[in-house]
């Protein structure tokens, strides 16, 4: 017989099941007879608004002394000083987080989320470095980038990367910018930044993978220049694109170019373009062809890309955590599958209809209709841009740094003979002054 | 001579134009962002009714240790003598030994307030937000202790790899003026 | 600058060229080193700290619900503060060495970077090549790379384009949940006293013979590891059996053909309930109650108000508590499953608080469908039943004063008759299109379940009252209502009118409830001895055949075999297959 003093107990423990027994209390809480006082609880304050309004005007002016040491006093010294200043304060202070790299998603996620707004300083931050390099080049990079600051940090003994390969593995950067604007915009995740390989070394501590990533990029970094930059940095082909329009650039000789090839190997990024020559008539007509050929190719391309992207929506769909988990939930429910994951128990612990999920994640999974044919779409243009691009002979008598890839640090200027000549006249303009 | 100053003029034009309309471009982007945009920065925080404390918030964060710790809401509390967050299902004995306790770090203390109730606090140096305590308080009490990130502690990742791994979605960005969602009482 | 080509580099530029050089191999190794520590560090909270909290989690599950020593308790809280110590002490190393290796990074760049420096050779431009076809070449084979890229996309693309994507939920349009028809549960044994709860069973082939102490007609013999008074459930080929003590809740999986226990889950329970300290009647035991299954999942609920669900497998599925039922003798209800759910009769009490419900769970997570509350009716020992009346579907129960039937659908009540009282143990059963309840000590009332509506005044077909068993539940078919009493004495009444047609003294001691199966009637004792009669007008003994064992709960019959569970045992009664076979040929 069970006594009456554990039924009190017994009734203490009956639990009321209601259809919203998750937050209703079981225990009803208690009126106390002392003079008890419930504590409040505490909770923290987030790290104060100023510091956005430091970080903004930090950049500014980072920025513009970015762009007056490349392209007015052409002192690589005070790029690198920058540089640095810039790795110790974006980087180790602020770790390395909002990046401009980074920000583009948050734009892609403004664009298409209507429950999202995007902070003043991730626009900032994305948008001023555009704005910078259209009229003077990539500056951003040379002396603000974190990431490349970290990577021009590291490089001690450079190698040149033959063309070939440098043209072949800047696709990967393309595929990058796309996979990420596209993940952003639909919501699933912010792949530049779960993968961002040196946000690990800012923070002092990362996913063991994403670690062994980063210091197997540096490891290469110390011979190969800024290999995120040239060749994974998403952010920097839109860079590339825009500097090859902007008004004022890096110029290798202040003066003008005297062809002494003496700066030929000065670049550990391969950024400096010699002088074109007279092709053989022959090329010119094979040349013509292949140009016309790959003008033609280049809408095929676009559209085959196009239709590539539509053909895997199903594929970047499952990027979407919810199209993941109305998979399994629907695998568990025709018993094609065994057991539960935590996601499949934490839906039905919801109580939601499973129908309900499929309707979700099949919205979610047509948006890639659209959002994969662009995204293929865009790659086939970059694919058939690249190739056009290697077709066509430009006309160049000087030595100069290609507005593309040109990073703006400041190495070329102290191999020309020009460059001495005026340091050795600024030098005796102000003895003469002093 | 002059053709190829006319090549030289047509190419500056393009040039010229296609400057001008990358400039719009990106003066367009920003501007439409702009106008949405807001002054608060988001912060990331957990949704404690979705939360079902499957305990990823103390290895998935970016830190060495979680920004992620356990909250208390005295209102909701029941204030049980026996506390279902506090003592395992099946306690050997109802002491504060630690084979009787749930949680690993010993991070609740428990103090003796009238008969019958006990108040419990959680130490937050010691709590590193694995959400045991959470999965039984819900299950079998009131409810009233659940996983919160810590604003102090957060570095505010852009993307939050604990929201990244979160199998029930309870992540979601919240303004920085606002950042606790926490539990009221009697949530119908 | 000097006009020279060829320059010398100076010794003082050699040397510190070479000092920056040593400098950051020097630091180099050190940061080697550090990152060889911080890896061992994390290799210990990766791979030793886990062994050393599953150790302890064993030592803690090791000394639930049994004595333990004061030695062990210190263990426990030794190795507990351990843990602890080290993984601070971990955190703070990692810190520490993560510092020491930026710092020995940082020396190992700078000093390289000036060895690089300060070793820098001017340029010395080679002669010139040729320039135009070096640009040519390097243009060609900037094409085909690109080329060759565009070739290796276009590629993973068909590869992953042929290779379907997840995307089954996309066509879906109802959720399809699993669970086995009527039709299929009629050929199983799926809850207590098989389908309709009626200890009816549709096989022909039933064993007529058998005894315990040769092992002639017994196909095997499983002791199963604690006592309990359910009786065997059967799904094809798994028996399930739950078992209980006051320390723990366990259900047991047995193979069908070989007896072998398949495996074993264990329910947990909730603090408030090793609190309770429950004392219950030794006659109901831990476990009185038998589990159901619903073709997918098998479901035990237990004395203290632990319920659970386990696959075919023994994952446990989900276990909640409903509370610690307020139970005179202890709860016994057996389950019943509808679709994908699980059916619970909770009546707990003495009436006056309201507390007794009538549950419907989803069978996948637990979580309440529905639930009717019964008006102020107090504890109950009777299990619910599920019938098919007319094509109308419904949930039968029998409390005191009231028989409900419900809608298992939605829970709502289709009609009741108050006609029992008292503390009801035999559940009802629907027999002749007519339910019986059973009033103990006292009468049988046949009632028409066609109502709607409280149709006590109505429906009501004919009452017995010469007198109703006490425990065990009634069998009948279209023609007789066969009673069991306690005691052995066997009642055996028509169905249209309640008339009594023969009555029989059986002189022996009965817990099980009665069954039909073959055509026969089956009556199992307390000592083990099932009573094999004839279902005619008069009490006609075909066999009896001992178990030699003491026997509490109701047998279970499916297809040639009988499963009985006896106090220590589980009895596969049934010839194997080849016997079967040659009984057939010949």
């Amino acid at each position: 017989m069970i006594r009456r003093g554990h039924i009190f107990i017994g009734l203490l423990a009956v639990l009321v099941l209601s259809v919203a027994a998750h937050g209703l209390e079981r225990f009803p809480p208690p009126e106390f007879e002392t003079d008890y006082v419930r504590p409040t609880t505490v909770t923290p304050h987030p790290r104060q608004d100023v510091w956005e309004y430091i970080d903004t005007g930090v950049f500014v002016a980072a920025l513009g002394l970015a762009t007056y040491l490349v392209l007015r006093r052409r002192s690589r010294k005070g790029i690198f000083l920058l540089m640095l200043f810039s790795l110790v304060y974006f980087g180790f202070f602020r770790k390395g987080c909002i990046c401009s790299i980074g920000a583009i998603q948050n734009v892609a996620l403004t664009a298409f989320d209507p429950t999202y707004a995007i902070p003043i300083t991730a626009l900032i931050f994305f948008g001023l470095p555009l704005v910078f390099t259209l009229f003077f080049g990539r500056a951003f990079c040379g002396a603000v980038c974190p990431l490349g600051a970290i990577q021009d940090a590291v490089l001690i003994s450079p190698v040149k990367v033959p063309r070939w390969l440098e043209s072949v593995l800047r696709i990967l950067a393309y595929l990058y910018l796309g996979a990420g604007v596209l993940f952003a915009a639909t919501g699933c995740m912010f792949i530049i930044c779960r993968y961002d390989p040196f946000v690990g070394f800012f923070r002092l501590g990362a996913n063991w993978n994403l670690l062994v990533f980063g210091a197997c990029l540096l490891l290469i970094g110390l011979f190969v220049g800024r290999p995120y930059c040239r060749f994974l940095c998403p952010y920097g082909v839109i860079l590339r694109q825009l500097s090859r329009l902007s008004k004022w650039r890096v110029t290798i000789t202040p003066t003008e170019c005297i062809q002494c090839r003496l700066c030929e190997d000065a670049c550990p990024f391969g950024a400096i373009l010699k002088p074109t020559e007279q092709w053989p008539a022959k090329e010119y007509k094979i040349a013509k062809l292949r140009l016309a050929f790959l003008l033609v190719l280049l809408p095929v391309l676009i559209g085959a890309g196009g239709w590539a992207g539509y053909q895997l929506r199903g594929w970047l769909a499952q990027a979407h955590p919810q199209v993941r988990l109305a998979q399994r939930v629907y695998l568990e429910q025709n018993g094609q599958v065994e057991g539960t994951t935590d996601a499949s128990d934490a839906f039905r612990a919801t109580g939601r209809p499973s129908t309900e999920l499929y309707a979700e994640a099949s919205a979610i999974r047509d948006r890639f209709k659209v959002g994969g044919a662009l995204f293929g779409a865009f790659i086939g243009l970059v694919i058939g841009g690249k190739l056009l691009g290697l077709s066509v002979k430009r006309r160049r008598t000087d030595y100069e740094a290609d507005p593309a890839s040109c990073l703006a640090c400041g190495r070329c200027y102290s191999y020309c003979p020009k460059e001495h000549e005026r340091l050795k006249l600024k030098k005796e303009t102000v003895v003469a002054h002093g | 001579m002059a053709e190829r100053n006319d090549d030289v003029t047509r190419r500056r034009l393009l040039r010229d134009g296609l400057w001008g309309a990358c400039l719009a471009g990106v003066g367009g982007v920003v501007g439409f962002a702009a106008q949405k945009s807001r002054k608060t920065e988001w912060v990331w925080q957990i949704d404690p009714y979705k939360c079902i404390a499957c305990g990823n918030c103390a290895t998935y964060c970016v830190l060495e240790e979680s920004a992620v710790k356990c909250m208390h809401v005295h209102a909701i509390c029941g204030y049980c003598r026996i506390c279902f967050g506090f003592f395992t299902p099946e306690p050997y004995a109802l002491t504060e030994g630690a084979e009787n306790q749930t949680c690993p770090t010993g991070a609740i203390n428990r103090k003796f307030i009238e008969d019958p109730y006990y108040e419990y606090m959680i130490d937050e140096s010691l709590c590193n937000g694995c959400g045991k305590c959470v999965k039984t308080c819900n299950a079998f009490g009131n409810g009233s202790l659940f996983l919160q990130v810590q604003h102090d502690r957060c570095v505010n990742c852009n993307q939050c790899a604990i929201a990244a791994a979160c199998p029930a979605q309870a992540f979601t960005r919240v303004p920085a003026d606002n950042p606790y969602i926490l539990k009221t009482v009697d949530h119908a | 600058m000097t006009d020279t080509t060829q320059e010398t580099p100076t010794t003082e530029m050699d040397v510190g060229g070479r000092t920056a050089a040593t400098t950051a191999k020097v630091a180099g190794v050190f940061a080697v080193l550090f990152l060889a520590l911080l890896a061992a560090n994390f290799i210990g909270t990766s791979v030793l700290a886990p062994r050393r909290e599953n150790r302890l989690t064993a030592m803690k599950v090791a000394i639930q619900g049994g004595e333990a020593s004061e030695e062990q308790l210190a263990e426990i809280r030794e190795l507990d503060l351990q843990i602890r110590r080290d993984r601070i002490w971990r955190l703070d190393f990692a810190r520490k060495a993560s510092y020491a290796l930026l710092v020995s990074v940082v020396v190992f760049v700078v000093a390289g970077k000036l060895a690089g420096t300060l070793s820098k050779q001017p340029p010395r431009p080679q002669h010139a090549p040729d320039v135009g076809a070096e640009q040519i070449r390097e243009a060609r084979q900037s094409r085909w790379s690109v080329t060759a890229g565009l070739g290796v996309l276009a590629a993973a693309v068909v590869l992953l384009v042929m290779q379907e994507a997840p995307s089954a939920f996309v066509e879906a349009k109802e959720a399809k949940p699993l669970f086995a028809s009527m039709q299929e549960k009629s050929e199983q044994w799926h809850r207590f006293r098989g389908p309709g709860g009626g200890g009816v069973s549709v096989f022909s082939n039933i064993p007529t013979q058998w005894d315990g102490q040769t092992g002639q007609g017994i196909l095997w013999k499983t002791p199963v590891p604690i006592i309990g008074h359910n009786s065997p459930v059967v799904w094809k080929d798994r028996v399930f059996l739950s078992g209980a003590d006051p320390n723990q809740r366990l259900v047991f999986c047995f193979d069908a053909t070989s007896g072998q226990l398949l495996w074993t889950g264990d329910v947990p329970t909730t603090p408030a309930v090793t609190e309770a300290d429950l004392d219950v009647m030794e006659d109901t035991g831990y476990s009185a109650s038998t589990t159901a299954t619903d073709g997918v999942r098998i479901y035990a609920i237990f004395v203290t108000g632990d319920i659970a669900a386990f696959d075919f497998n023994g994952r446990r599925l989900w276990h909640k508590n409903l509370g610690v039922p307020d139970s005179a003798y202890g709860y016994a209800s057996s389950l019943e499953t509808y679709q994908d759910r699980v059916i619970v009769q909770f009546d707990q009490g003495d009436g006056s608080e309201g507390k007794s419900r009538l549950y419907a769970l989803d069978g996948a997570t637990g979580r309440v469908v529905w639930e009717s509350k019964r008006p102020e009716t107090p504890n109950s020992w009777t299990s619910p039943i599920l019938v098919d009346v007319e094509g109308q579907l419904q949930i039968v129960t029998v409390t005191d004063p009231w028989v409900f039937a419900n809608d298992p659908a939605d829970g709502k009540e289709i009609w009741k008759v108050e006609c029992v009282s008292g503390d009801v143990a035999p559940s009802p059963i629907y027999a002749g299109g007519l339910i019986m309840a059973i009033e103990p000590y006292s009468q049988m009332v046949a009632i028409k379940p066609t109502g709607q509506g409280n149709v006590t005044e109505t429906h009501i077909a004919w009452r017995m009252e010469e007198g109703a068993p006490d425990i065990c539940c009634p069998a009948g078919n279209d023609k007789h209502i066969f009673l069991l009493e306690g005691s052995g004495y066997l009642m055996c009444f028509d169905v249209t009118n309640g008339e009594m047609v023969y009555e029989h003294d059986l002189r022996d001691n009965f817990m099980a409830s009665p069954s039909i199966a073959a055509g026969k009637l089956y009556l199992l004792s307390e000592e083990g001895v099932m009573y094999i009669a004839g279902l005619g007008p008069e009490y006609e003994e075909i066999a009896k055949c001992e178990l030699h064992e003491k026997c509490h709960a109701s047998p279970a019959f499916v297809d040639g075999r009988i499963y009985i569970r006896g106090y220590e045992h589980l009895y596969c009664i049934g010839q194997t297959a080849a016997a079967a076979d040659e009984k057939t040929a010949n």
